[in-house]
């Protein structure tokens, strides 16, 4: 398959570009991850499902993973947020090895999990409470986030009268108020369609830069993948290894009309050839039944 | 109609309205069309034959079939005594015979409100009533006599003012009278006593006072509500608990659903004779039934609902920082009460069923023991308005309970999109009218 246009290499980065990944690489080092792997074990047999990754997040850097379905995407994120134990390896947050789910690692999942008895405020302040704040202090935290998020109007309704999109900003303020290190996304916009997802990657990149959070990002969509990034991690599968590391080269701040820009689609060219690898069997096709004879001659 | 789709609220309401009226139609048009069905003769008027011992008295039903042969031996015996007073050889017949052939007209003189239910054995006042239906100072406008019944009183009168001119209690005659031949009217089977009889019968017994030192019915409602309340709230301070733990660790699941599993199929009736062995005959064991018949099911019904809480909010409760008891009170209990609800609901229905049998142990008691007497004595007039009532009582809780939900959860999916039933309506309008106009508007 060869390109209409000539793209510029993924790899070059512009000046500003390559200054914003040194001062990135200088900061400290949010969290490590040390030859993790996770085996499942079914009646088939042993499935590597991810094997020995090594990567490090730095302090606010916004990294995201991509890769075809069954990669091991949602096993990693569910590891690193601490709702699932690796089979060996270590991930370590500030330095320190960690066990658990705790509030300092956030996440957000892709079918919102609001609480649906709660108000849309209550929702915000339950992880404030559940760190024993005080009520009053707690409800103008969750107001101060609501107003972030821009859903303050909302604070008493329950989350089933919200649409997608605003039950995902609610869960992204309920996580954002307890402070978290790190903030998990797991395929966060997967369920929404391509309008609210547009506005809501923008609400996404506006927050980040508003409030000193890093953020891990799953996501199978790659437009959504170099838009939001500083670097993505391309997994392959079977087994779930570290296929590419690629430091997106476009500057930032990000904007809908850098979508055409060529570093963009350079980046995005990359992902689709990591991720369908030149159709390994394109000959194989789907049979096709045609019924009836048009005779048109329009083919 | 549309497969699946709502019918609009009109037609829905008139369609509920009309499931309780075609079975009541239904029974109406049983009892009181005489062509359908009705395969027994209802006696208004009775007799006893000779050499047999089966007695039938007015009330009592006969089937269509025997009724002609039962009529036809009572005419051949009066027949007999007719000829033998024509060759002027009478047959004897004693004063308990006699007296026994006068009283057969004392339930038509009491249908006609010429005696008093107790005064069926008052010989002097039936004296009178012979009389005026002899000489035709009385008409029995209730039941319509036949013209053979007429002619026997007459024929009976004649001997008995012949022997008695006045009424004497030693005055009888020496030989046989004529017995009345049975008269009836075509009538359903015993259990299936008419609307009518049955209001009838409902009204009297809901608003007497029993004679006796027996409680009236509204104290036995009581103490079937009563049984019904305790058991159950027993059932649930213990069941709830538990079954939440269940629900939620599995450690709990294993040390005690398997038991709890294998008891239930034990069925608890069985078990009536080893609660009044050791808590006596009062309220106790029937309380303890109605509570080992929810417990078990509570357990396991409760545990699975607490199961099939969406495991992802526990696990955004955690990346939220809950620790094991905050996820318990704050995501687990809040989180299945709605369902905890309905369940609660459905097990309260099935409690009826074990206070039917829970007051039938020991002493008798409550509503079914009232139900268990009358049935017994085939009264099964007033045994339908109790049945009814338990029905309407089981109904109407569940409805309430049904409206209270949308209140207690209005954060659920059915409270915020569901019509309203009437009671929901009604609370709503009690409680809070702005919040009313509001949901209608929206």
């Amino acid at each position: 398959m060869s390109s209409p246009f000539e793209l510029p290499s993924y790899l070059e980065q512009s000046t500003a570009v390559a200054d914003r990944f040194r001062k990135l690489h200088n900061r400290p080092i949010k969290l490590q991850v040390h030859q993790l792997s996770k085996e499942f074990h079914s009646p088939k047999g042993k499935v590597n499902a991810l094997r020995e990754l090594n990567f490090q997040i730095h302090r606010r850097e916004f990294i995201t993973v991509i890769g075809p379905s069954g990669c091991g995407k949602t096993t990693l994120i569910r590891i690193l947020a601490g709702l699932d134990f690796p089979s060996s390896g270590q991930v370590m947050l500030d330095g320190k090895s960690m066990k658990g789910p705790s509030a300092e690692r956030g996440m957000v999942f892709q079918d919102y999990t609001l609480f649906p008895w709660l108000s849309v405020k209550k929702n915000v302040m339950f992880g404030l409470e559940v760190k024993g704040m005080g009520k009053m202090k707690a409800e103008s935290e969750a107001m101060e986030w609501l107003e972030i998020v821009g859903l303050s109007k909302f604070a008493e309704v329950y989350p089933s009268q919200l649409s997608g999109g605003m039950k995902q900003r609610v869960a992204i303020a309920r996580s954002l108020a307890n402070r978290p290190e790190i903030l998990f996304l797991d395929e966060p916009f997967g369920a929404l369609d391509a309008q609210t997802r547009a506005s809501m990657q923008d609400y996404l990149l506006k927050i980040w830069r508003n409030v000193d959070v890093t953020i891990f990002f799953v996501t199978h969509d790659l437009d959504e993948a170099v838009y939001l990034s500083d670097r993505i991690i391309v997994l392959k599968a079977n087994p779930g290894e570290i296929d590419e590391l690629i430091e997106v080269p476009v500057p930032r701040p990000r904007s809908p009309e850098q979508f055409l820009s060529p570093e963009f689609l350079a980046t995005k060219k990359r992902l689709e050839d990591l991720i369908r690898p030149a159709d390994s069997n394109s000959n194989e096709t789907v049979p096709m039944i045609r019924l009836t004879e048009i005779g048109d001659e329009v083919e | 109609m549309h497969i699946r789709k709502d019918l609009s609220p009109g037609k829905q309401s008139l369609l509920t309205t009309g499931s309780f009226l075609i079975p009541l139609f239904l029974w109406t048009i049983v009892s009181y069309a005489p062509f359908i069905w009705h395969p027994d003769i209802k006696l208004q008027v009775s007799a006893d034959r000779s050499g047999v011992t089966t007695v039938f008295t007015a009330g009592d039903r006969v089937s269509k079939e025997f009724f002609p042969t039962f009529s036809e031996a009572i005419r051949v015996e009066n027949q007999a005594i007719m000829e033998a007073r024509e060759q002027n050889k009478p047959i004897i017949g004693s004063r308990r015979d006699n007296l026994k052939k006068l009283r057969h007209l004392a339930p038509l003189a009491v249908a006609n409100g010429w005696l008093e239910v107790k005064e069926q054995q008052n010989d002097e006042k039936l004296y009178g009533v012979w009389k005026g239906l002899a000489e035709g100072s009385l008409k029995s406008t209730e039941v319509e006599l036949t013209e053979e019944n007429i002619e026997v009183i007459r024929s009976n009168w004649r001997l008995l003012s012949a022997y008695a001119p006045t009424y004497d209690s030693k005055r009888y005659p020496t030989e046989a009278m004529l017995k009345l031949i049975p008269q009836g009217v075509s009538s359903n089977p015993v259990y299936l006593p008419a609307p009518h009889e049955v209001i009838q019968a409902g009204w009297r017994d809901f608003t007497t006072k029993p004679d006796n030192d027996m409680p009236t019915m509204w104290e036995r409602y009581r103490h079937s509500l009563t049984i019904i309340f305790w058991g159950f709230t027993y059932s649930c301070l213990l069941g709830i608990p538990l079954a939440i733990l269940c629900g939620s660790l599995d450690f709990f699941s294993k040390l005690h659903e398997p038991f709890i599993d294998f008891f239930r199929y034990m069925p608890a009736p069985t078990f009536s004779v080893l609660f009044v062995a050791f808590l006596g005959t009062s309220d106790a064991p029937k309380i303890m039934l109605v509570f080992v018949g929810t417990f078990f099911q509570l357990v396991l019904v409760i545990a699975n609902t607490t199961r099939l809480l969406e495991k992802s909010l526990l696990e955004a409760a955690q990346t939220l920082g809950a620790n094991r008891r905050q996820l318990l009170k704050r995501v687990i209990v809040p989180g299945i009460l709605p369902n905890l609800y309905n369940d609660l609901r459905i097990l309260l229905g099935w409690s009826w069923t074990w206070l039917v049998i829970a007051e039938l142990i020991g002493e008798k008691t409550g509503l079914t023991g009232f139900i268990d007497t009358q049935g017994t004595r085939y009264n099964f007039d007033r045994v339908f308005p109790v049945i009814i009532l338990i029905g309407f009582t089981g109904f109407f809780t569940d409805r309430f309970f049904h409206g209270l939900r949308d209140l207690l959860f209005p954060w659920t999916e059915e409270a915020q999109t569901g019509a309203k039933g009437p009671i929901t309506r009604f609370i709503l309008r009690m409680s809070n009218h702005s919040s009313y106009a509001d949901r209608t508007k929206a």
